[in-house]
C-alpha cells in the first residue's frame, strides 16, 4: 500500500513538472504556431537562475525567504521569451516553417552555451530547500515533502492557467488570435503584443518547471534537451496546442514513467514513444487537438 | 455629404499576382456604397486593403483626411473601420458572447460600450439567444449576423461587409438589407463588396464597379443597370 502510494506521488511529480514545460510549449503553438525548440532550454535557465540566485543568497536569508527566490527562475526565463520573440522569431512569421524551426534549435544551441559560458561546466543546485522541509507521513507513507510542494505548484500552475485562458479578457484575445489571428487583428486584437505576451507566458511556465525541480535534480547541461523530448511526447499525445492535452499528457507519461522506472526500466522512454506513436496513429492530433 | 474614407489610385498585389489596378474610391458620411464585380473581380481584395490586411504597393488611404496607407490593421479597427469578412471570420471556439466581447471591450475603453449592446439588439434581437453558443455551432445566417453585430461592437464610423447577403434565402436577404438600412440610420456608412447587382441596388446610395482590378462604374445604382455594357461585364 505505501509503495502504490508512493509511486502515485512520484507520477503527480513528474507530471508537474512536466505540466509546467508542455503546457508552455503548447500555449506557444497554439497561438503562434511556433514549434520552440529552445523551449527547454528556457526550462533549463529558470533551474540556473534559481540555482544562483538562491546560492548568492543562502547564507543572508532564512530559508523560507529561499523559496520566493524561486520565482527569479521563472522571471528570467520569461524575460529571455520577452526579448527572443521580437528579436528572432518576428521577423520570421512569413517565412516558411522550416526556419522558424533552424530558428529555435540554433537558439536552442546557444542558450546551452551561455548558460556553460556563465555557470562553467558543473551543475548547481541548491538542495537546503528540498532538505528544510523533510519529509512528512501521507497516509501512513513517507514521504519528501518538497516533492509535495512541487506537485501543489503544478496543480496551481494548472488551475491558475486554466482560469487565465478561459475566464479573463486577455485569454479570450488569446484564444481568438489563436484561431484565427487576422480577424482577431481586424477586430482591434494588437497581435504582435499577443504574440510576445503569449510567448513570454509560456516562457515563464517553463522558466517555473526548471526552478522547482532544480532542488532535487540540480541545474544541469542538458537537461533542456532531455526536458524538451519528454514535453514533445507530452504534446503529442495530449494535442499541440491543448491546455487540457498539455495536462493529460503529462499525467499519462508522469504515471508510465514511474511505473516504467519500477517495471520495465530499459525500455522505459520506448513505451513513453510507443504511446505517443499509438495516438498518432488513431489521433493524428493528438487526444485534445484538433485536426 | 462630407467625406469620410477614401482609396486614392491604390495599386495591391496578392503574391506575384497584380490584382488592384489603380483603384480609386470614395465613401461619404453616412452614405451606403456598394462595390459590385463577379468573383475574382477584386471586391474581397479591395476590403482587406481597406481594412490593412494587405498592404498597398502604391496609393494612398485615407479615413476623415488622415493618410492611414500603413496604419497596422487593428489600429484601424481602432479608428472606427468595422470589418466583416465573406467567411465571417467566426471565432470556432469562442461563444458568440465572447465573440462580440473582444470589440466591446476596446469600445468600453472608448466608452461607447453600452451603445453598442443597444445597436446590436436593434438589429438581430435574436442575437440574444446565440450568447452562449460556440461559434463553430452556428448556421450560415447565424453566422452573418454575428460578424455584422461584431463589426458593429467596435463602435464603427465605416463598416466594410464581404458579400453579407452571400447564401442566404431571399426572404433572409430582405431582412439583412434592412439591417443594412438601419445602420445607415444610424450614421454609420457603410461600404459593401456585392457580386448581386440587384441586392446592391437596393441598398446602395452609389455604386461601383469592378472588373479585373479596375473600377469600371462609378454612380448612382439605377444609371448602373441601364448600362447594358457594365451590367453584361458584371453579370459575367
Amino acid at each position: 500500500m505505501d509503495t502504490l502510494l508512493t509511486q502515485i506521488l512520484n507520477s503527480l511529480f513528474y507530471a508537474s513538472i512536466l505540466f509546467l514545460i508542455a503546457s508552455g510549449l503548447s500555449l506557444v503553438y497554439g497561438v503562434m504556431r511556433i514549434v520552440n525548440m529552445a523551449h527547454g532550454n528556457l526550462y533549463a535557465i529558470g533551474a540556473y537562475v534559481a540555482a544562483w540566485t538562491i546560492g548568492l543568497a543562502s547564507t543572508e536569508l532564512h530559508v523560507s525567504l529561499l523559496f520566493v527566490l524561486l520565482v527569479t527562475g521563472a522571471l528570467a526565463a520569461a524575460l529571455a521569451g520577452a526579448l527572443i520573440e521580437p528579436a528572432f522569431l518576428r521577423p520570421l512569421y512569413r517565412r516558411a516553417e522550416e526556419y522558424q524551426l533552424l530558428m529555435t534549435f540554433g537558439l536552442l544551441l546557444v542558450l546551452e552555451d551561455v548558460m556553460r559560458l556563465l555557470w562553467g561546466p558543473h551543475p548547481l543546485t541548491a538542495s537546503a530547500l528540498s532538505d528544510a522541509l523533510g519529509s512528512i507521513s501521507v497516509l501512513g507513507a513517507t514521504y519528501p515533502a518538497y516533492n509535495i510542494f512541487v506537485i501543489v505548484i503544478g496543480a496551481l500552475a494548472a488551475v491558475g492557467l486554466g482560469a487565465f485562458v478561459y475566464r479573463t479578457r486577455f485569454g479570450v484575445m488569446l484564444r481568438a488570435t489563436s484561431q484565427d489571428m487576422r480577424m482577431a487583428s481586424a477586430l482591434g486584437i494588437n497581435v504582435k503584443r499577443v504574440y510576445v505576451q503569449a510567448f513570454t507566458l509560456g516562457c515563464l511556465m517553463a522558466g517555473l518547471g526548471g526552478a522547482v525541480v532544480m532542488p532535487i535534480s540540480g541545474a544541469v547541461l542538458g537537461m533542456g534537451v532531455d526536458a524538451l523530448i519528454l514535453a514533445f511526447v507530452v504534446v503529442v499525445i495530449g494535442g499541440l496546442g491543448s491546455l487540457e492535452g498539455a495536462l493529460v499528457g503529462a499525467l499519462i507519461v508522469g504515471f508510465v514513467r514511474t511505473l516504467g522506472i519500477t517495471y520495465f526500466a530499459e525500455v522505459e522512454l520506448a513505451v513513453l514513444y510507443l504511446i505517443a506513436a499509438v495516438v498518432l496513429f488513431v489521433r493524428p492530433a493528438g487526444l485534445f487537438g484538433r485536426a | 455629404m462630407s467625406l469620410l474614407f477614401e482609396l486614392a489610385a491604390v495599386n495591391t498585389y496578392r503574391g506575384a499576382a497584380h490584382v488592384l489596378r489603380a483603384v480609386s474610391l470614395a465613401v461619404n458620411e453616412g452614405e451606403t456604397v456598394c462595390l459590385v464585380g463577379r468573383n475574382g473581380a477584386g471586391k474581397t481584395t479591395t476590403l482587406e486593403t481597406a481594412i490593412g490586411l494587405l498592404s498597398v504597393r502604391s496609393g494612398t488611404i485615407r479615413l476623415r483626411g488622415q493618410e492611414i496607407t500603413r496604419m497596422p490593421t487593428h489600429d484601424r479597427a481602432r479608428r472606427g473601420i468595422g470589418y466583416a469578412p465573406e467567411d465571417c471570420g467566426i471565432f470556432p471556439d469562442l461563444t458568440v458572447a465572447e465573440n462580440l466581447q473582444i470589440g466591446r471591450w476596446l469600445a468600453t475603453d472608448k466608452g461607447d460600450g453600452g451603445a453598442v449592446d443597444e445597436r446590436i439588439a436593434a438589429l438581430f434581437p435574436e442575437i440574444e439567444q446565440l450568447l452562449p453558443r460556440r461559434g463553430l455551432n452556428l448556421s450560415g445566417g447565424q453566422k452573418k449576423m454575428v460578424a455584422i453585430s461584431r463589426a458593429m461592437a467596435l463602435a464603427p464610423s465605416i463598416l466594410l461587409l464581404d458579400e453579407p447577403f452571400e447564401g442566404l434565402a431571399p426572404v433572409v436577404v430582405s431582412r439583412f438589407i434592412d439591417a443594412a438600412r438601419k445602420i445607415k440610420g444610424m450614421g454609420i456608412s457603410l461600404l459593401i463588396a456585392e457580386s448581386n447587382v440587384t441586392n446592391a441596388a437596393r441598398v446602395a446610395d452609389r455604386l461601383y464597379a469592378i472588373d479585373r482590378g479596375e473600377i469600371i462604374f462609378a454612380g448612382d445604382p439605377r444609371r448602373a443597370l441601364d448600362n447594358e455594357e457594365v451590367m453584361k461585364t458584371i453579370r459575367g
